[in-house]
């Protein structure tokens, strides 16, 4: 468990590294890949419920993103995969509730709900890699920025700004308490009792609420009073973020208004 | 502006939790002056220089900057010219890069993009970490954390330097040139530390808290060597004195 732990915190810390690369897509404005990974989740979630062919058009936004960005293909994976519970959680329940046949396969009545269950699947895990794509290829100061600037207000900004750094903050305090744990634990050492694990997530709870208090005041010290001002302000080009955005919007446009993969291969299927 | 003095008058801090922190502790330090805080753990130390940068607010006593007498009313004012150095860097580097860290007080301040890079560049070389600038905060030595966490509040030119530990978790070498530093620095130092040796190079006056109250203060060389005075406030002589004694 120990060593699990470790590597997730790893995990985390990794990808707030990789954020500060150089391509193409770091240097973009984060208001304009904000706006696109919107535009992208509003796509991929309007689709009808059945739907699952044209949803695969969609893939090719990730995978061009990766391309351009050069960010690891396995750190994209590792962070969807990190909301895999959720992600399936989200069309568990449409496989019992939805039960009429939509079409036979081989003999095997495929329902409704497990069609649907799949669509549901898929999708998340589109939005969700869009936004770990977001926040791989963006530093958090300018993420939050850019967010900023677009009109949300910056009371929520700041509290997402606290949640990011917390949770960083949080992970390194159970891989303490871990570690502590599992060094004294002699040969036992993998098996966290539930009793101790609770009584862990106590300690947990109380460590970072106190860290949290201290850093807090070590912002306060440094002058802090409700904004979190950049070095560097953000400017937006037309013709490098601009265009981004419109070629990207108008894909998406074409891939929820024109039935690519029927065109694709319609003929295939002998329609 | 020659005056950074720093005065505490009868103060009282008390933890929501009841622990008596603080028992009415007085002292002044005079503009320039270096002077160390020793103590046993939870002696108090930490929460003394808390309530002296008015981020706990204690029942009673005063606090007096400069000339400001430390309220709701003069905290803003009064933290700009105090920097606050915390015992564990980690608590206080958050920003992305170590450029960014140091930038955020400088940026607090309403400083102009130009003059907030050339503290941050000063600070840094200041500390010997101008290499580091680009770097992630989190990613640091334990070593370079701290001289980011000095550097980021050197950057907002304080008068005031309040100090809590900075010599722990750092090697010999690295150690040394801390002690170097604060020995350099004019601002009004306060340090809180366990490290003796490194107040008997940088600070001719010492003040020992014991359990929330002024034991003694004085000239440091005194001090280390009362031996009484040390054993009541569970304090062990600085090494290099022990070598003398025996
Ligand atoms: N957040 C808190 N809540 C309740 N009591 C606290 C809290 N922080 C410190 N104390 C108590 O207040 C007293 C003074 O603590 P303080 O941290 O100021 O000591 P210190 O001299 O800095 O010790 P150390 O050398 O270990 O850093 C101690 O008895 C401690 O247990
Ligand atoms: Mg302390």
């Amino acid at each position: 468990m120990a060593k699990k732990l470790d590597i997730n915190f790893n995990e985390l810390v990794s990808c707030s590294t990789a954020a500060s690369g150089s391509s193409l897509v770091h240097r973009l404005d984060p208001r304009a890949k904000w706006l696109v990974t919107l535009a992208f989740a509003v796509t991929a979630t309007s689709f009808g419920k059945y739907e699952i062919a044209r949803l695969m058009p969609l893939f090719f936004y990730p995978f061009a993103m990766i391309a351009l960005s050069g960010v690891a293909v396995a750190d994209v994976l590792r962070r969807t995969a990190l909301a895999a519970p959720f992600i399936l959680l989200a069309g568990l329940f449409n496989p019992f509730f939805d039960r009429h046949v939509l079409i036979s396969l081989w003999g095997f009545p495929l329902t409704g709900g497990w069609v649907s269950f799949l669509s549901i699947t898929l999708r998340s895990v589109l939005v969700v890699s869009s936004v770990v794509l977001l926040s791989l290829t963006t530093r958090s100061d300018r993420l939050f920025s850019g967010l900023g600037e677009l009109g949300v207000p910056s009371i929520f900004v700041v509290q997402l700004q606290f949640l990011n750094r917390y949770i960083l903050l949080l992970a390194g305090e159970v891989q303490r308490i871990v570690r502590a744990h599992s060094l004294r634990s002699g040969s036992r050492r993998n098996s966290v009792s539930l009793f101790l694990s609770g009584s862990m997530l106590g300690i947990l709870l109380l460590k970072s609420m106190d860290r949290a208090a201290r850093v807090h005041w070590a912002m306060l010290a440094r002058g802090f009073d409700g904004e979190v001002r950049t070095a560097c302000p953000l400017k937006f080009s037309w013709q490098r973020d601009g265009a981004f955005v419109l070629i990207w919007v108008a894909f998406f446009g074409a891939v929820r208004f024109i039935d690519i993969p029927f065109l694709l291969f319609g003929w295939a299927v002998g329609k | 502006m020659s005056h950074h003095f720093l005065e505490v008058n009868d103060l009282y801090y008390s933890y929501p939790d009841g622990t008596e922190a603080l028992k009415g502790v007085s002292l002044r330090l005079e503009h320039g002056e270096a002077v160390g805080l020793v103590g046993a753990n939870g002696a108090g130390k930490s929460t003394l220089l808390l309530a002296v940068a008015g981020l706990v607010f204690s029942g009673s006593g005063t606090v007096n900057i400069g000339g400001a007498i430390l309220s709701k009313k003069t905290l803003g004012e009064i933290r700009r010219r105090l920097g606050f150095i915390f015992q564990d860097p980690e608590d206080q580097l958050f920003m992305p890069t170590v450029f960014d860290d140091v930038a955020f007080g400088p940026l607090n301040q309403g400083l102009s993009a130009g003059e907030v890079s050339f503290r941050v560049e000063e600070a840094l070389r200041s500390v010997g970490a101008g290499h580091l600038s680009d770097r992630p905060a989190y990613r640091l030595s334990g070593g370079e954390k701290r001289a980011v966490s000095i550097a980021a509040v050197l950057s907002m030119l304080p008068d005031i330097l309040l100090m809590d530990e900075p010599s722990s978790g750092l090697d010999p070498r690295n150690r040394r040139m801390l002690i170097g530093l604060l020995g350099d620095f004019t601002h009004t130092r306060l340090i809180a530390t366990h490290d003796l040796d490194l107040v008997l190079d940088v600070c001719p006056r010492t003040i020992v808290l014991h359990r929330g109250e002024i034991a003694a203060d004085g000239h440091t060389e005194e001090i280390f060597r009362d031996e009484g005075l040390l054993e009541r406030c569970s304090l062990e002589p600085p090494l290099c004195m022990q070598g003398v004694r025996s």
